[in-house]
């Protein structure tokens, strides 16, 4: 190999150049890289010349259209020495090919991460590269981290590398990428760090066999020991442990062998490399070979003792059964090479579950078996507490959703919302319910729902020709257009001024009714002290308020309380809201979220917050109807919050589109052509003339 | 994905393309007239099933004929005859050569030499693995460069064989070469070539694998027959589909376990929980890999395979994989969970305990909704997170599982859960 101690593969002021850096796996990688260590000077791929990867908090990365451009680009202290592969299996030897030809003299390693690559070209690629002194890594590698530098090449470590790579003294060397870090992260349980952590790759040919990297790892100062996971297939172990012999190699290693469950069966195992194929490349074979060398049974961690000092006299390494023994047999060694430990020992490896209910189990699994929840660690802790014990609305996952939906469907036949049939809902259902089903997932479960809704579908329609949206259709219909641009012009002139009370309204009553442990929001006996909660609000409130005065900024106001009109009395109301209250009145229905609204107009007024009971609004109303249908939905976690929180404005603007669109045909019909224009003359000029 | 050809391919397919000296063969059903015309000819035929075994296992059924009403009836039975529990597609007779010697030759790629390598041996007709050091020979083979009848011709010098004979096997061989790097092979193997008393050299039997990755495999414009195989209808479908899309892996394979059933992420942490499981009394249903960052669609339908041909007889289900690097669990899990939803669904509700353990991008949103579908059917679960070894987590799942087996009555079951 060029390299001549693992440094040599990796170090602090490499400078890493990838192909095809704007692929989906590779701008991932490399932006996550980047972040973490800043070694990437460029990438390129074909047709992308002259972009940039932007990466806030590192350095962005420019993107060259090929190799040969990016090299005679870059100044010569931007020249990359480190080539990383992400190309597309069948242009792998075009590139490597480029990166010999024009990186000669700079370029000391290729990384090709590709997978599914022929064995013929990898056999190629390391003949380029032996002609020409190119150390190469791969195929189908995961990348390479020198944790005492804090750099990686490729996507060892995930997205938080340092969180599993300690700086210490252990050389991980495996085929599988994320055995490396599993190790990593075992090894920190028995005080060890990681000076090294290679994943050679998955394919049959490991381009860098153990047997070139286990000199590396003697002559480096930072490696006291090396830490092996292996598969079937392949003489790589049989020949490192005959160099290692004949040269005297002086590290230990530990060593898990992978895969004996698997003889005897014609099954290839996960990776590719890992099919054995008679002589030293079965599991077994391989436990054997290593046992040889070491001189030493199989580690059993109930005989620590003994096998530390048996391993005190040889000193070359232990073999573990389990992947988890290997923190009791790093302990072992340590102890019997009588080493400092790299660092405090992590806590130890133990089983901590998350979340759990055994359910019908409970009562028959022993106690060991029952799971104990304890903290999570962070961030995780917060994250879980957030997404899944806070007590409202359910969490989604993203997926690209171009040619799919959860909310329609149509077979050809019969176009459905959420799985009912449009022709059955055209049949039986109100176009209320059909939105409120489009929108929510479910049919709602009681018929005063869809009335309240349609009462705020009324009340959103006009607030007169003078309001902002209204006038969005009077201008469309003014300068001639069609009732499309008139219904955009109305849906254009509202938001989160103009209609968007209603959200900061819904978000008001989850913040103060996330965690009372409501659960049906019609049902009288709820059991919460309302006015204690409107008490505290209040009481809050004043708080924030007087602080704001006195620092002289703006306070964030009750939302939708007050009403411009209906101002005047000591007690005051809003007549629509007032509809909506005396229809549920008469049916004798309950909504706390209307209750509460009321007590806490009337508890601002009673702390002297306000100078008279406002008028709980319309917009609140919307809130409150649409809280109502949304609460249990919410509480069942088949909705999420965002979704209930985008409800009110979205009925408004349903309706008021529908009143634009009324606005629209009047003025159409009755108006005259640019009659919305303002003239000159009643315009006012706030600058001056300045040429 | 790996292609295998036996002798029959070879010989209809490869050895007259690449000029490689070949016995004549006829293949069954073939008319009674042209196996008397060819016996006539050859004075004898071996009478072969067309069936892809490891080793030697066709031995026991080759039959050698000179009868042509023999080998009429011969070729119908040896073609209905199961060659270590596989059902060959067809027989073939191929033309007897009496043989003064017999020489092995195979290429394959070494992990060695991280190149081709040619191994020969003049103690042709049985296993290598059984031929001493000395009576083979290892050649590597420059990839660019590739095998030349000097090379050849110097490693049969090196076992003894001088002469004409040399030159006339060191030119079968570079025949046997180009054949190789030609059409994408990943390992090709002629035992034996038989050498008859006048000089003449014949391949005698063959088999290789071509490598799926290698596009020349894929441009022979060859249409390799279809060989019954031993998959199950599991595997079967689970590697339609996983051909299907190159995003995500989808690998199985049934490894006849009843209790858990395992959906497992990581080619590494696949191994080492099936062999963890396995040592633990966990009895592993099949091996899996889903790794490779899965798009929904994909992992959800690759799910609900697996829980159609299994879920019903498991103990429990474990979802498990190491801190994916790439891997979004969110997307993953919730395709998982959505799959199983629409298992029970159909098929009525199921208690059997679900244990998962993972780390990665999207973890806890992925957790969530896991949970919510576990909670919504009742099922118990336990879930990990990536602070808990995925060795030991496999340990714990291994104990629920017999535990869970051991509860005999799925009545007992159900009156614990009601």
């Amino acid at each position: 190999m060029k390299a001549q101690s693992l440094e040599g593969l990796l170090k602090d002021g490499d400078r890493v150049a990838v192909s095809n850096i704007t692929g989906r796996e590779a701008s991932n990688v490399s932006y996550i890289s980047q972040v973490y260590c800043n070694n990437i000077v460029a990438g390129w791929s074909l047709g992308k010349a002259g972009r940039t990867i932007n990466v806030p908090g590192g350095r962005d990365i420019p993107v060259f259209g090929q190799f040969d451009q990016l090299m005679t680009q870059l100044p010569d202290d931007r020249k990359p020495n480190k080539v990383v592969v992400y190309s597309p299996p069948e242009a792998v030897y075009g590139d490597v090919k480029e990166a010999i030809e024009h990186g000669k003299g700079y370029i000391d390693t290729i990384y090709v991460i590709t997978e599914n690559v022929s064995v013929e070209v990898t056999a190629k690629l390391r003949r380029l590269c032996d002609l020409d002194d190119f150390d190469i890594v791969g195929c189908n590698t995961l990348g390479v981290i020198n944790a005492h530098d804090g750099v990686r090449i490729g996507a060892v470590g995930g997205d938080s590398p340092a969180e599993s790579f300690a700086p210490g003294s252990a050389c991980v060397i495996s085929n599988s990428g994320n055995m490396v870090n599993t190790i990593a992260s075992y090894l920190q349980s028995a005080g060890l760090g990681i000076s090294y952590g290679i994943a050679t790759g998955k394919d049959p040919l490991i381009l860098t066999p153990l047997k070139e990297l286990l000199p590396l790892a003697e002559r480096d100062p930072r490696t006291r020991l090396v830490v092996l996971y292996v598969e079937p297939g392949g003489m790589y172990e049989s020949d490192a442990l005959e160099i290692a012999r004949q040269s005297g190699f002086t590290k230990p290693i530990l060593v898990f062998v992978a895969g004996s469950f698997a003889e005897g069966l014609e099954i290839s195992l996960g990776h590719a490399g890992a099919v054995a194929n008679g002589g030293c490349t079965s599991a077994s074979a391989k436990m054997k070979l290593f046992d040889d060398y070491f001189g030493l049974e199989v580690f059993d961690p109930l005989k620590q003792k003994e096998t530390a000092e048996r391993l005190a006299e040889t000193r070359k390494g232990l073999r573990v059964n389990t992947l988890h023994d290997l923190v009791p047999a790093a302990a072992t060694l340590i102890s019997a090479m009588e080493w400092e430990s790299d660092m405090t020992p992590k806590s130890p490896l133990v089983l901590r579950p998350w979340l759990g209910n055994l359910g019908w189990l409970s009562g028959k699994a022993p106690a060991h078996l029952v799971p104990h929840i304890d903290t999570i660690p962070e961030p995780y802790g917060s994250l879980v507490k957030k997404y899944i014990h806070s007590g409202l609305g359910r969490t989604t996952s993203r997926q690209p959703m171009r040619n799919a939906s959860h909310a329609s469907s149509n077979d050809g036949v019969t176009p459905r919302i959420w799985g009912y049939s449009t022709l059955k809902l055209m049949e039986s259902r109100s176009f209320v319910e059909s939105v409120l089903l489009y929108w929510l997932g479910k049919p709602v479960d009681n018929p005063f729902e869809s009335r309240l809704v349609e009462m705020c579908l009324i009340a959103s329609l006009t607030n007169g020709p003078g309001t902002i949206s209204a006038q969005g259709a009077k201008l469309a219909a003014s300068a001639g257009n069609e009732p499309n641009t008139a219904l955009m012009a109305t849906l254009g002139a509202i938001g989160a001024v103009h209609g968007g009370n209603g959200k900061k309204s819904a978000k008001l009553l989850i913040d103060i009714f996330a965690n009372s442990g409501l659960t049906d929001p019609y049902n009288r006996d709820h059991g919460i002290d309302l006015d204690e909660l409107a008490v505290g609000f209040v009481s809050k409130f004043k708080k924030s308020k007087s602080a704001a005065k006195e620092a002289g900024v703006d306070y964030r106001k009750v939302p939708c309380l007050g009403h411009p009109i209906f101002n005047k009395d000591t007690v005051n109301y809003d007549p629509r809201e007032r509809v909506i209250n005396n229809y549920m009145e008469d049916k004798g229905l309950y909504n706390i979220f209307f209750d509460f609204y009321h007590r806490l107009a009337q508890e601002l007024f009673n702390q002297q917050a306000t100078n008279k009971v406002h008028a709980v609004n319309v917009d609140a109303a919307i809130a409150c109807v649409l809280m109502g249908i949304a609460w249990p939905r919410l509480v069942d976690k088949q909705i999420t919050v965002e979704r209930a929180l985008d409800l009110p404005f979205l009925i408004f603007a349903l309706g008021r589109v529908a009143g634009g669109a009324g606005e629209y045909l009047d003025h159409r019909e009755y108006g005259t052509d640019m009659d919305m224009r303002v003239p000159v003359s009643e315009c006012r000029t706030l600058g001056r003339a300045k040429d | 994905m790996s292609l295998r050809v036996g002798e029959l391919g070879f010989l209809k397919e490869l050895a007259g393309r690449f000029q490689i000296p070949a016995p004549e063969f006829v293949v069954e059903p073939v008319a009674q007239s042209i196996v008397k015309d060819r016996l006539e000819k050859w004075g004898s035929g071996i009478i072969k099933p067309d069936v892809l075994t490891g080793k030697r296992g066709k031995a026991g059924v080759i039959r050698t004929v000179t009868d042509y009403r023999e080998a009429v009836r011969m070729l119908k039975q040896v073609a209905a005859t199961e060659v270590s529990g596989q059902q060959p597609r067809t027989a073939y007779m191929v033309q007897a050569v009496p043989a003064d010697m017999e020489v092995f030759s195979a290429i394959t790629y070494s992990s060695r030499t991280l190149g081709p390598t040619m191994t020969i041996s003049l103690q042709g007709g049985m296993d290598i693995e059984s031929v001493g050091e000395a009576g083979k020979v290892s050649i590597p083979v420059g990839i660019f460069r590739g095998l030349n009848a000097y090379e050849a011709s110097e490693a049969l010098s090196h076992l003894g064989m001088e002469g004409q004979l040399n030159a006339k096997l060191a030119r079968a061989l570079v025949g046997q070469w180009d054949m190789f790097s030609s059409t994408g092979m990943l390992s090709c193997e002629i035992n034996p070539w038989r050498v008859t008393h006048d000089g003449g050299v014949y391949a005698c039997d063959f088999k290789a694998t071509f490598d799926g990755n290698n596009r020349k495999s894929h441009d022979l414009g060859i249409r390799w027959p279809e060989y019954p195989t031993n998959e199950t209808s599991f595997e079967e479908e689970m590697k339609a589909w996983a051909t299907s899309s190159y995003q995500g892996q989808a690998h199985v394979s049934d490894l006849g376990g009843k209790k858990i059933l395992p959906i497992l992420f990581g080619g590494g942490a696949s191994t080492i929980i099936i062999e963890t499981l396995n040592q633990l009394g966990g009895d592993p249903i099949f091996l899996s890999d889903f790794g490779g960052n899965p798009p929904y669609d994909r992992m959800k339908q690759t799910a609900a395979i697996c829980f159609k041909h299994h879920l019903a007889r498991a103990s429990l289900l474990l979802i498990l994989g190491g801190k994916a690097n790439n891997t979004r669990i969110d997307v993953t899990f919730a395709a998982i969970g959505d799959a199983l939803q629409e298992w029970v669904d159909e098929n009525g509700p199921l208690q059997i305990p679900v244990v998962v353990g993972r780390g990665g991008p999207g973890l806890v949103q992925g957790f969530g909704h896991l949970k919510k579908t576990l909670d919504n059917l009742g099922m118990p679960y336990v879930f990990f997170g990536p602070d808990s070894p995925i060795t030991m987590v496999a340990a714990y799942a291994a104990e629920l599982a017999s535990l869970v087996a051991d509860i005999e009555s799925p009545e007992e079951q159900e009156n614990v859960a009601s």
